[in-house]
């Protein structure tokens, strides 16, 4: 059974090879991995070109990337993949053998641990660890062909939540499993002022996406949070790190929110927005 | 050409690392090319002031601290005005040899690495904050005026981020081992760890790592050459499995890396990684930390890099040694690096063609 790997890239050159290289060392023998760069200036291309069967050029978004990287792959499964992601070297082989076994399952969840520098980097660390095994904030990535082609692959209309959308609409129709092996997320060095502007450009799609989706709301709690109080007790510095953290998100989200709201029509207010989250 | 090469170590001071191997390695080439080479650096006991090494003349003076102030002053006696071009080779403090060479002679940087992290694990934690983020990026930041030479790609994205904007990367060397013929590996997963038993290499994640692998491959051994100032502590803790060879020589140190299925390297940070090339020369395929230099080492060598964690390692080897054991890596003589003839042909192509006459002796040929 071969597996692409469809990974979408934009100046990713701090951690392509990490993630790439783990691609090219998979246990598995039948691995393609599929860059699709959307106009990078850094070193991603030529990263790109050392380690991938082919590198793609697409945009306007992560979405649009994705389902071109669909199309040109050859495999019977696609792996969504990003940039700062390492995989464990039994991945592939654990895919293969897992859809193998079960030819019912449709998609396939890879349980993901984080790490990074820097006391923020280590509360993200325990915030993913909570989320391991939640429906409400895993989603799958690995996927059977057809069942990707029928879906249609991902809603180019959403830049943010895309991921949760193509969860429901797979667990609408097909069955979902997972895997054992793990992906490392790489979160470098994570800074307040950073997140808080990404949260707050990503909320502006929040809107629509609720509108496509009747029972959203459990995915913003994030009940998993304080579902096993025991691991946030154990850790009480990083728990009070990763409180700053979620209410900075937060903070960020609402005002993506109002921004997207307050701003109509909403091609116009994206210059705005980012500028304005930039001062902010 | 008339050359002159500022570093604070020659090769015959006692900790001598891999920058004053490939400093002497390059100079040599340079002195046989035809080229009169200087090399200035701290007096080392026991040794003279001036002395004649492999062709080139060593000039020793001052410490570690103030080498580079007696460099600027043996320049002002004696140096001014016989030099066609200055290297400033960095080792954390640069000699700024661009601010001070005022006689229309050209200059040019050469950094194998920058310190930063580095600093924690080698100074008292005052003076390390002070070091990483006072110092190193007031220094860095003088030398960012100057052209740079670089050793490898995230050397030269660690400079850019101090402001560096003229940089080259330059390959780095390395010479095959000469054993013609190589030892068999073990039956039993091998993993080998070679380097200085110091913080920033650091060890304890290796042993640790080495640990949790245990519970999934109960035959795997780790053998860690090299001496070091935790040596003593790190074979009291008595891990299983663990054998400790400390300091050996080189035919015992190649026959071990070549015996094992596996090399790790947890570095903080390296300029290059010269140990991993080593290893890939001796057909033994390398896991190591995805931080900068074992980053560019590891995957021109076709080794592996993993999240800088043992949690991570350990996942790595279990997954990967029993394909290794029975896979059979070709050594490869370079592993990723070159020649010596070769990097000191291109090492003096980037020097001539980067090197510029600074804007000091500009002012005053001016005036």
């Amino acid at each position: 059974m071969k597996i692409s790997f469809v990974v979408p890239t934009r100046n990713s050159g701090r951690t392509l090879a990490a993630c790439l290289g783990s691609l090219r060392s998979q246990t598995h023998a039948e691995v393609e991995i599929v860059v699709v760069d959307n106009g990078s200036t850094d070193a991603t291309v030529a990263i790109g070109e050392r380690f991938a069967d082919q590198v793609l050029q697409w945009g306007p978004e992560r979405s649009a990337q994705r389902n071109h990287g669909t199309k040109c792959s050859t495999g019977d499964v696609v792996v969504f993949i990003d940039s700062d992601m390492v995989m464990e070297p039994t991945i592939a082989a654990d895919i293969a053998r897992t859809f193998e076994a079960s030819p019912a399952t449709g998609a396939l969840v890879i349980p993901e641990r984080s790490f990074g520098d820097g006391f923020l980097a280590h509360c993200r660390e325990l915030e993913k660890s909570l989320y391991v095994g939640d429906p409400a904030v895993e989603s799958p990535r690995a996927f059977r062909r057809e069942l990707i082609e029928d879906l249609g692959g991902w809603d180019e209309n959403l830049t943010a939540a895309e991921d949760w959308d193509l969860a429901d609409r797979t667990r609408a129709v097909a069955t979902v499993g997972r895997v054992t092996s793990y992906i490392w997320h790489d979160e470098g060095r994570i800074k307040l002022r950073a997140t808080f502007a990404k949260k707050r450009y990503y909320g502006r799609w929040i809107d629509q996406y609720v509108s496509m989706h009747a029972d959203s709301n459990t995915k913003f709690a994030r009940t998993a949070l304080v579902r096993k109080p025991g691991a946030l007790l154990r850790h009480p510095v990083l728990t009070a790190g990763l409180v700053a953290l979620k209410a900075t998100e937060a903070a960020g989200l609402l005002l993506g929110v109002r921004d997207s709201r307050s701003a109509s029509p909403a091609g116009s207010s994206s210059a705005g927005a980012s500028r304005d989250s930039r001062v902010a | 050409m008339r050359i002159l090469v500022l570093n604070w170590r020659d090769l015959a001071h006692p900790a001598a690392g891999g920058a004053e191997v490939y400093t002497e390695q390059v100079l040599r080439r340079w002195v046989a090319a035809g080229h009169q080479v200087t090399l200035f650096a701290a007096s080392v006991a026991g040794r003279p002031a001036v002395e004649m090494a492999d062709g080139y003349r060593v000039i020793r003076a001052g410490n570690r601290f103030t080498v580079y102030r007696e460099a600027r002053r043996w320049w002002e006696r004696c140096g001014r005005g016989s030099f066609d071009v200055v290297i400033d080779e960095t080792n954390t403090v640069p000699f700024l040899a661009h601010e001070w060479v005022d006689d229309g002679a050209r200059t040019v940087a050469l950094v194998h690495q920058t310190c930063e992290e580095i600093w924690h694990h080698n100074a008292p934690p005052l003076v390390a904050h002070l070091g990483r983020h006072a110092l190193e990026p007031r220094w860095l930041h003088r030398l960012a005026s100057s052209p740079v030479l670089a050793v490898s790609e995230s050397t030269r994205d660690a400079l850019a981020r101090f402001g560096a904007r003229d940089v080259t990367v330059v390959p780095e060397g390395f010479e095959p081992p000469s054993q013609s013929r190589l030892s068999p590996k073990e039956d039993r997963p091998t993993v080998v760890f070679c380097g200085r038993m110091v913080s920033y290499k650091r060890p304890w994640d290796v042993l640790r790592a080495v640990q949790n692998a245990h519970r999934e491959l109960p035959g795997l051994q780790l053998w860690m050459i090299g001496g070091g100032p935790l040596l003593g502590k790190l074979r009291r803790a008595r891990p299983d499995g663990v054998e400790f060879f400390g300091r050996v020589s080189e035919a015992v140190k190649h026959d071990l890396m070549a015996r094992a299925h596996a090399h790790v390297s947890t570095s903080v940070r390296e300029g290059w990684g010269l140990v991993v090339t080593e290893a890939a020369a001796l057909g033994t395929p390398t896991i190591a930390y995805d931080v900068p230099g074992l980053r560019d080492s590891t995957l021109a060598a076709g080794g592996v890099v993993v999240p800088p964690s043992p949690d991570a390692l350990a996942r790595w080897m279990v997954d990967l040694l029993p394909a290794w054991q029975s896979q059979s890596f070709e050594p490869l003589p370079y592993g990723g690096a070159h020649s010596w003839d070769e990097v000191a042909d291109r090492l003096l192509d980037a020097v001539l063609t980067q090197a510029r006459v600074p804007a000091v002796s500009v002012g005053l040929v001016a005036a």
